[in-house]
């Protein structure tokens, strides 16, 4: 069950990504009109924005949180092909009375030639990195040495990809059986034969990342990658937004040799695909504990999906942002009532609310 | 004057040519077919044919050319097409007519300007009239037909940048200057310009005129920014600002776009933007050809806005088709999606997805019912590209799931925080767990936990290990069933060899299901199932699920629990009441299963007859189905019942298990646990843990530097007591006892106490307990 409340966010172009922060308690929003707004969870439970400001001179692609424990920290990358980070700053201002943090900009990555599309911090555990990628098909990934000073970072590794790189995604996991490993997605609409998923992993040896994996299977230009959390799995799942959704398996395979220094090899297999949204799918994202993927495409809707305990993935909700009806949906679950408050866009999805007697009238 | 009529049709493609030398300037003449190209070694006339540039002249004429054929800028004039001007670096301004016979062109030489010209300007419509704008601050205005300037005019400010003769108002020219001023003037006032404003802040290097309306003047300067003025008015306003991200070095407004402006930049950026200027943020469209600094762009006709040519640093020239463009604004991503940490869903996107219907249609109605008052409504008649372009927003919403929904993540705070891990005898533990995962409805997990009691209790403690259920009906046979997914695989694993001659007695083992299912309601046997109706409150579940994986389920339910009890029978003390129990007609409660399990937990069932292990069965034979079971849990993303398990089971099960994999799995646990901000379930986890990576989580990377509250003094050794003044330091000063557990104190003063001393003490008082004097601070 959802309600869906509508805030005003107040940007005056397109917001191209929201992100929360790791607690939830935070998010971030970006923009075409070049600006970051930052939103509180106030104790009565609506969102209020706590601080807008500039970031950049170019249309804001992303914006992502670092863990906390680097502090209140945010990087944005955008079409003026810089990546930046920020800090928000604790002081005694004026601004704390009216509600508004200070953030100030700690750095900003220039190395780009062509838009940055894609901006993430690495997992905790490898401490403060940050990656980067562009147009042109660099990931670049910088570390801060010293996580005390936000304003030094120095670039590690740049990986090549032959591919107009949209998006990245950090393996989370934090076993020691995985090593870092990173996917890029690629959404060139030239050259539709080639795959647009690519794979690279850490190499202890050589240090250096290497290309472990082409999703050959994924030609069309791909918007959004996402790792699911990985909870102790031992196998990756990744899912990837493209003309639909689809859900992959990575099963790392054993190596022959302990010292053998290539690349891991994958068993990839396909664990869904679903075009239910019947055209390009821009975003998609796993929830804390991946069991539920959601996906929004060019219909405007929200899909919720989950598995089963076969590895079967269904549909199990829709949603609509401005709480009207949807229409000839095809999953199961579109039980949806509207409460009808036109404008505040009020609305309560049922997904299986009716329980047994539902499950009845399902179609397999 | 305006003659020219709308261009049939040029024809041609995106292409270009290598120049022998990098570009300064480019203009077309009035009819579109030719362009000239000047710079400081090179100054020639191209053909434009539909497939390519063609070179028709090359006006650098001459063994040692003098510094005259060093351009800086040129202009073909737009009624004489003959008639060409070109500033040069050295100060001159040259006129070419390209109707003299001989090769040498060049018609009159103005050798007033000190310094570089940095524009020059025929007038649109007076055949004779040009202006230049040079770097020594002066602009002058030539009548071609006499040999000097006829006027000139002093900024009197810093060099000209640029000079460009109105459109509309035949006598008005606008002048930009390195300073940031823009001058308006009156050709026939050089004594002192008509307006002056400041425009950008840094150097204005170009300007343009809108070519329809009257007083809209474009100025792009090195603060990267495009403005649009309305000079119409009294006061200059400044209408429309675009931020791009290089100095801006040319503008051009194009032709029969009432909002679009093209620019390029002097450097960094080597790209041709289209703007529309109501957008200020994206650009419409973008040429990405060139591979150094763009100097030059014009569109090459008047009225058509699909062909712009371009001259670069890095020696070509081209032409680029409207169609050709790439659109960022394609790329860019309409919507954002994120799931939240409590299982709510922020989701961004842009307004017209959101309203428009399935079938993308009239979306430009739709999305502004009431008419945007800004634009004439005749945009709306037919939206097309441009005005959709020009009008975005996007709509941001939270779906916030509801505490009980099946997203959200209660679940997880509360079994954290009531699960015992620790503190109590095995079988205590399993039986609170199990009673806590059964109230948050979870029976899977419950009934694990109760599972778990009764393999791993040990045989010496019956009492602990006697299921209350099982006490309240004692004369009915002591059967638990469980059902439990996880243990099918390890089970069909083990005993697929055993299948092949056990055919047989599988079928007896169907019949009795069979039966079973006809024997309906065998009242009291409910209460020994630990499954029950609360099951199917998995709404995702239930609603997936139909009857076929249920049918399934029971087929497969004989076949799982028959392998087991065959590996009983070796058992010596086994074979009796089994026999009794395959008999019984109770012996799998399918009935009830099939009423009320969802597939999820009905996967299998596996009959285990208490009595039967907890005397002779060691613990040990579980272990791989247990450890098979927590490898379950993982993969399904709960490692929360992994560690749980691995932590209350500890040493029996430990040495089953990967290392490797209990790091990863409280690891992620911890994680999670942080997340939520469980900082004490975190703690006891790492505490409890039998990892060393993860045990060393809670004694790294803090160190506590204290004072000595009483000689305030740094404490140097371990103690409680300071080494200086020997006496003991942590005293609370409001109770002046020693402190043991939780203590607070002020970094400033040093004296500190019981945390709920202290809080109390800073309530009514904003000093310091101790009596220092130090208004002590405590967030």
């Amino acid at each position: 069950m959802f309600v869906a409340k509508s805030i005003a966010a107040d940007h005056k172009d397109l917001i191209h990504d929201v992100s929360y922060d790791f607690h939830g308690r935070r998010m971030a929003t970006c923009s075409s009109d070049q600006s970051v707004k930052v939103w509180d969870k106030g104790d009565d439970g609506e969102w209020h924005c706590t601080a807008s400001w500039k970031t950049h001179s170019g249309s804001v692609w992303r914006v992502t949180w670092a863990h906390p424990e680097f502090g209140q920290v945010l990087a944005s990358c955008s079409f003026d092909r810089t990546a930046a980070v920020w800090e928000e700053i604790v002081g005694e201002s004026n601004d704390k009375q009216r509600g508004q943090s200070h953030w100030i900009k700690r750095t900003t990555l220039v190395d780009s030639r062509t838009s940055v599309t894609d901006v993430k911090f690495a997992p905790k555990h490898m401490g403060l990195m940050l990656t980067t990628c562009s147009a042109d098909g660099v990931v670049r990934i910088y570390e801060a040495p010293d996580v005390m000073n936000l304003s030094q970072w120095s670039l590690q590794h740049e990986i090549s990809c032959k591919l107009a790189c949209s998006c990245i995604s950090w393996n989370p996991s934090s076993s020691r059986a995985h090593p870092p490993m990173i996917a890029v997605g690629g959404d060139d609409s030239n050259g539709a034969y080639s795959g647009k998923v690519q794979i690279h992993e850490y190499n202890e040896n050589t240090r250096k990342y290497a290309k472990a994996e082409t999703l050959m299977t994924v030609t069309d230009p791909v918007h959004d990658i996402a790792f699911a959390p990985n909870l102790g799995r031992s196998f990756h799942v990744l899912a990837i937004a493209t003309k639909d959704v689809r859900i992959f398996k990575l099963l790392p395979l054993r190596r022959e040799s302990a010292n053998s220094s290539g690349p891991t090899k994958f068993e990839v297999q396909v664990m869904a695909q679903f075009d239910s949204h019947n055209s390009q799918v821009w975003r998609v994202s796993w929830n804390i504990t991946s069991t539920l993927l959601a996906s929004s495409g060019d219909d405007g809707c929200v899909r919720l999906w989950k598995a089963n305990y076969m590895d079967n993935w269904k549909c199990t909700g829709i949603l609509r942002g401005d709480g009207s009806p949807v229409n000839g949906s095809s999953g199961p679950s579109a039980a949806l009532s509207a409460v009808g408050v036109p404008g505040a866009a009020q609305m309560i999805v049922g997904a299986a609310t009716a329980g047994r007697k539902k499950a009845q009238l399902m179609p397999g | 004057m305006e003659k020219m009529t709308r261009v049939s049709t040029i024809n041609g493609r995106t292409m270009f040519c290598h120049l022998d030398a990098p570009a300064n300037a480019i203009s077309v003449c009035r009819d579109a077919t030719q362009v000239v190209v000047a710079g400081r070694n090179i100054f020639k006339i191209y053909g434009l044919e539909e497939d390519g540039f063609v070179e028709r002249l090359n006006l650098r004429v001459g063994r040692k050319p003098s510094l005259n054929f060093s351009c800086a800028d040129v202009m073909w004039h737009q009624m004489e097409e003959n008639l060409l001007a070109t500033a040069a670096t050295n100060g001159a301004v040259v006129t070419w007519n390209l109707s003299r016979p001989c090769r040498n062109k060049q018609e009159q030489l103005f050798t007033e300007h000190k310094r570089t010209v940095n524009k020059v300007c025929f007038h649109p419509t007076e055949v004779n009239m040009l202006l230049s704008g040079s770097q020594d601050g002066f602009m002058k205005c030539f009548d071609l037909r006499k040999k000097e300037s006829v006027s000139t005019f002093s900024g009197q400010s810093e060099s000209v940048r640029d000079v460009q003769f109105s459109m509309k108002d035949y006598f008005t020219f606008a002048a930009s200057f390195e300073n940031g001023n823009v001058q308006l003037w009156d050709i026939r006032r050089p004594d002192r310009y008509e307006r002056m404003f400041t425009a950008h802040t840094g150097p204005v290097f170009c300007c343009d005129w809108h070519p329809e309306d009257r007083g809209w003047l474009a100025t792009g300067g090195r603060d990267k920014m495009v403005k649009v003025w309305d000079m119409s008015t009294n006061r200059v306003k400044e209408i429309y600002c675009v931020q791009t991200f290089a100095s801006v070095a040319r503008v051009k407004w194009r032709p029969e776009r009432r909002y679009h402006l093209a620019t390029c930049s002097m450097m960094v950026d080597h790209n041709i933007y289209v703007w529309d200027v109501r957008r200020p943020f994206i650009p419409f469209a973008t040429f990405e050809e060139h591979k150094d600094v763009t100097t030059g762009i014009v569109w090459r006709h008047q009225h058509d806005p699909y062909f712009l040519l371009s001259g670069s640093k890095d020696s070509t020239l081209y032409q680029h088709m409207f169609k050709d463009a790439s659109r960022p604004v394609d790329r860019a991503n309409p919507e954002g999606l994120c799931f939240g940490l409590f299982g709510d869903l922020a989701f961004a996107a842009k307004e017209s997805l959101m309203s428009a219907p399935a079938s993308a249609g009239d979306v430009g109605r739709k999305t502004y019912p009431g008419g945007d008052r800004r634009y004439p409504i005749f945009f709306f008649k037919k939206p097309d590209v441009t005005e959709q372009f020009a009008q975005v927003s996007s709509a941001l919403s939270v779906f916030e799931s509801e505490a009980d929904s099946s997203a959200g993540m209660d679940w997880f705070i509360n079994t954290a925080q009531s699960y015992l891990l620790s503190g109590k005898p095995f079988a205590e533990l399993c039986e609170h767990n199990a009673h806590v995962a059964k109230s948050l409805n979870r029976p899977q997990e419950s009934t694990t936990w109760t599972m778990l009691r009764i393999m791993f209790s040990e045989p010496a403690n019956p009492s602990l290990s006697t299921n209350h259920n099982l006490n309240k009906s004692g004369n009915l046979p002591l059967v638990n069933s469980f059902s439990m997914k996880e243990m099918s695989g390890a089970l069909n694993e083990r005993n697929k060899e055993n299948r092949q001659d056990n055919i047989h007695s599988l079928e007896t083992n169907l019949n009795n299901n069979d039966e079973n299912e006809e024997t309906e309601g065998s009242e009291g046997q409910a209460e020994y199932l630990f499954v029950d109706d609360e099951l199917d409150d998995d709404e995702l579940y239930s609603m997936e699920h139909d009857n076929q994986p249920a049918e399934e389920s029971e087929y497969l339910l004989p076949q799982e629990a028959f392998p087991l009890r065959h590996e009983i029978m070796d058992h010596p003390s086994a074979p009796e009441p089994l026999q009794e129990k395959q008999e019984s007609p109770h012996v799998s409660g399918s009935e009830a299963e099939s009423m009320c399990l969802t597939p999820m937990e009905s996967f299998s069932l596996i009959s285990v007859s208490q009595q039967l292990f907890s005397p002779h069965l060691p613990p040990k034979f579980f272990c791989p189905i247990v450890k098979e079971m927590l490898c379950y849990y993982a993969e399904q993303g709960d490692v929360q019942m992994a560690v749980s398990v691995l932590i209350v089971l500890g040493d029996r099960i430990r040495k089953e298990i990967d290392e490797l994999m209990q790091e990863h799995w409280y690891m992620s646990y911890i994680d999670l646990l942080q997340r939520f901000e469980l900082w004490n379930v975190s703690n006891e986890v790492i505490k409890l843990s039998t990892c060393g990576a993860i045990m060393c989580l809670n004694q790294a990377s803090t160190t506590l530097h204290i004072n000595c509250s009483n000689c305030k003094r740094p404490m140097s050794n371990k103690g409680w007591i300071c080494d200086r003044c020997h006496q003991c330091a942590s005293v609370c000063a409001v109770c002046h006892h020693v402190v043991k557990g939780l203590f607070v104190w002020c970094q400033g003063c040093s004296h500190g106490g019981h945390l709920e001393h202290v809080m109390e003490w800073l309530k009514q008082s904003k000093h310091c307990p101790a009596g220092c004097g130090h208004l002590c601070e405590y967030t």
